[in-house]
């Protein structure tokens, strides 16, 4: 095996650890149901993408990474399991967090902010 | 030439690390705790313009906040004071704890807050205002030697409405030192951001980096005398600057509504804030 495909095989595995592929849903961090039929009011809007990516840099990359992958404890946000929840689930679950689980609250943040994070997050669907 | 250099570093060392928006209040505190292993610094002042006759002070202080877990963050305060043609000095230290007992978001959040403070007469941060107001004239010399060991503890209420926090603290204070029975006071404030969106330009001056609001407090008496009477009360407006992503300016003039009241306060503070600090020790300790 030459050097470099030494080095190859170890930066991936290092890419394959740092992700949280593990990653399971706590089963008590539900949203209600009439939170999660809200639907996203900045739907299509492509200007606000920008914005929400901003966003997550300054909240969200510390504990779920700049490709959404996770680190830690934090969820995948590539997952199907997480893609396949409505927007307004993930809307609550920004806004509420899950403190005893390290998911901090964020309603500190204007509401459409919360939903520009939102539009933001469903750029890591994997098609 | 000097000033000027020190702004530049404070500004572009915002562009270190990572952050939140922080609430623009000096007294009224916000159901928002600090993130679990997130470690905050803060070194801010309280200037003071006293009535006619008495010096002006300010009285600098450091805060070191630490989110332990999502709802329980502590906070130690060094503070200091020094007054025109008197002496300055150090004033004591305060330790509070704050409690968030329910996780979810309601319509009206609650925290609560208990804090041992041991200063000195001299203390005049005025992190919060109780009881009924006080003279100033002792110099520091004198009022550094009076020590006040104080239990004091809030309610926190606090909501977000249509983008606005609005948050009512209720305050009873004890001096263990002195018999001075229950002391009360309050605190009031609203502020939100000036942008609901957020641009997706890298920018300082964005409209989202800014928060803006008013905040009311004072003290009400204590057991021996409730009420207004001979009571201090500020309201002023407050503002805060995100500059970075995890450096933020704070600013309030608050102006005295009585007599008992300084006319005027002015507060400025510096914020900087290290993430997942809790997390790096615990991996440099060998933990997981």
């Amino acid at each position: 095996m030459t050097a470099r495909a030494a080095f190859l095989i170890a930066a991936l595995a290092a890419i394959g650890l740092a992700q949280n592929i593990d990653y399971r849903q706590d089963s008590k961090w539900r949203a209600p149901e009439s939170a999660a039929v809200r639907g996203n009011p900045l739907a299509g809007r492509e200007d606000a993408v920008a914005g929400g990516r901003k966003l997550f840099q300054r909240h969200c990359v510390e504990c779920h990474g700049a490709d959404g992958t996770g680190r830690k404890k934090a969820a995948n946000l590539t997952l199907p399991v997480v893609q396949a929840q409505p927007d307004g689930v993930l809307h609550w679950k920004i806004t509420n967090g899950n403190p005893d689980r390290g998911m901090p609250s964020f309603s500190r943040l204007p509401e459409l902010q919360r939903w520009q994070i939102v539009l933001y997050l469903r750029t890591f669907k994997q098609p | 030439m000097r000033g000027a250099s020190f702004f530049w570093i404070v500004v572009l060392g915002g562009a270190i690390g990572s952050g939140a928006q922080e609430a623009p209040y000096f007294v009224t505190y916000t159901h928002h705790m600090e993130e679990a292993g997130n470690l905050e610094v803060a070194v801010s002042s309280t200037a003071g313009v006293p009535r006619s006759s008495q010096p002006w002070f300010v009285a600098p202080y450091v805060e070191v906040e630490y989110g332990i877990t999502g709802r329980w963050t502590t906070e130690l305060y060094l503070e200091g004071q020094a007054r025109t043609g008197d002496s300055a000095i150090f004033t004591g230290w305060r330790l509070e704890n704050r409690f968030r007992p329910f996780a979810r978001e309601h319509r009206i959040n609650s925290v609560l807050y208990f804090e041992y403070e041991g200063i000195n007469e001299g203390s005049r941060i005025l992190k919060e205002v109780v009881g009924n107001a006080s003279s100033f004239e002792a110099p520091n010399d004198q009022l550094r030697n009076e020590h006040a060991h104080e239990l004091e503890t809030k309610l926190i209420l606090s909501s977000t409405v249509h983008d606005w926090n609005v948050a009512e603290n209720f305050i009873v204070e004890k001096n263990l030192s002195q018999n001075e029975g229950f002391e009360f006071g309050y605190a009031i404030g609203a502020y939100r951001p000036l942008a609901r969106l957020a641009s997706g330009a890298d920018c300082r001056f964005c409209g989202e980096n800014f928060t803006v609001g008013a905040e009311l407090y004072g003290g009400l008496g204590s057991t021996e005398s409730f009420g207004f009477r001979d009571t201090a009360h500020y309201l002023g407006p407050v503002v805060s600057w995100q500059i970075g992503d995890s450096t933020a300016l704070h600013l309030s003039p608050a102006i005295g509504l009585t007599h008992g009241s300084s006319p005027l306060l002015v507060r400025f503070g510096y914020s900087f804030e290290l993430r997942g600090l809790g997390a790096r020790v615990s991996h440099w300790l060998g933990g997981r």
